[in-house]
């Protein structure tokens, strides 16, 4: 089976993204990060076409989209494409984003609803620490522990995960959801 | 955070992909919703004292449902996987049914006018379908649940799928009370209490299967 099912990407790519993908599935990390590489690029293009002049989407788009395809990579079934996959799964992350956006507007009315505390001009004097605490103490305890583990503590994503009795990937999920939502309240879009 | 970030966050130490997941989690759905349906059978309804004496009927009865539960189970299995094609997996729900049709068909056949109203109608055909389709709920919500860890990226077809395997885990619960022999009722109302986890669970596929 050849069939790309309408993502417009040429089978040279499935080719070449096949067999890197098949070692990764078996434990190869090389292989694993360079698929992941080559899937991202792709992955780009796709969101590009379809979200014009939504550049900071694309990006976090293709980031949900490969946190997705590691999450699920258990249910990619070998007698299909890598490809068919990729964009089914693609496909599904750009129609939640749609959902997403029709339903709530609401997304772009921000800075006033967040507490005082979050205000930059309010703690302009505070330390940068002090305001880092303040941020991380507004995500969910998980995401919290996860970034100050990995990120401030400089714990690898193994210890940091046996530390808080977690899988790997739950880590992982929680360290990127945790930077993503600190980006948007930094930037003051809740 | 950048994407060449994530990407060395997501692949290291990343080890091999888990195997068999959408297997285990279907299989243990299934398996526990139909535990479930058995034991609230026997609980709510009671084991049917005669069911070692109903001989070759039990048997086309739990052939039918087991075939079907996994006919189902295979499309299930093809809508938790993102870009496999399920619309092939249909076939194996309908060819299981079609052998149960002819079935019933050749006993409708060979029975007199005045046998088939029984045929069909059985002692039970009222509560048949309803006490296979509550059964169901225990493992429709298993199954739902299996799902939603998954894939599907067609949540309808997926709920769809998800009540079917889950409606025939019920039915083979239901079967260790029901006293009906006659194949065209199994084929009837067993496959209309089936189907109505289907429904529902199509109804709530778009709800609950988001990932």
């Amino acid at each position: 089976m050849r069939r790309t099912s309408g993502s417009g990407l040429p089978n040279d790519f499935e080719d070449q993204l096949r067999p890197l993908w098949l070692n990764a599935q078996a434990g190869d990390e090389a292989a694993y990060r360079q698929a992941l590489a080559l899937m991202a690029d792709r992955l780009r293009g796709y969101f590009a076409r379809r979200l014009t002049g939504l550049s900071h989407d694309v990006e976090d788009l293709v980031q949900e989209t490969l946190l997705a395809l590691h999450l699920q990579r258990g249910t990619y079934d070998a007698k299909v494409p890598v490809t068919a996959w990729v964009h089914g799964i693609a496909r599904h992350k750009l129609v939640d984003l749609w959902r997403r956006r029709g339903r709530s507007e609401r997304l772009f009315e921000s800075f006033d609803e967040l507490p005082d505390a979050l205000h930059p001009t309010v703690h302009g004097e505070a330390e940068v620490r002090h305001d880092l605490g303040l941020l991380l103490d507004t995500l969910p305890p998980a995401q919290r522990q996860a970034i100050v583990d990995t990120r401030l503590e400089g714990l690898t994503v193994s210890d940091a995960a046996r530390r808080a009795g977690l899988s790997e990937s739950a880590v992982k999920v929680h360290v990127h959801r945790g930077l993503k939502r600190l980006a948007r309240l930094i930037r003051g879009q809740p | 955070m950048r994407t060449e970030q994530l990407i060395d966050l997501l692949a290291r130490h990343a080890g091999p992909a888990p195997r068999h997941v959408v297997e285990r989690r279907l299989g243990a759905a299934a398996g526990l919703g139909a535990v479930a349906s058995a034991v609230g059978t026997v609980l709510l309804l009671g084991l049917n004292s005669g069911l070692a004496d109903m001989g070759t009927a039990l048997a086309a009865k739990l052939a039918y449902i087991t075939a079907l539960l996994l006919s189902a189970a295979w499309l299930a299995d093809r809508t938790a996987r993102p870009g496999a094609p399920w619309r092939r997996a249909l076939w194996p729900v309908a060819t299981v049914v079609l052998v149960m049709a002819l079935l019933a068909l050749t006993v409708w056949l060979q029975a007199t006018d005045a046998q088939r109203p029984s045929l069909l109608l059985g002692h039970s055909w009222t509560a048949c379908p309803w006490r296979v389709a509550t059964l169901s709920l225990p493992a429709l919500a298993a199954t739902l649940w299996a799902l939603r860890g998954l894939a599907p990226t067609r949540p309808r077809t997926a709920g769809f799928a998800a009540g079917l395997l889950a409606g025939c885990g019920g039915a083979l619960g239901y079967a260790l009370h029901c006293p009906e022999l006659s194949p065209l009722f199994v084929l009837v109302w067993y496959t209309a209490g089936i189907l109505m986890p289907a429904g529902l669970g199509a109804l709530l596929g778009p709800w609950l299967l988001r990932w």
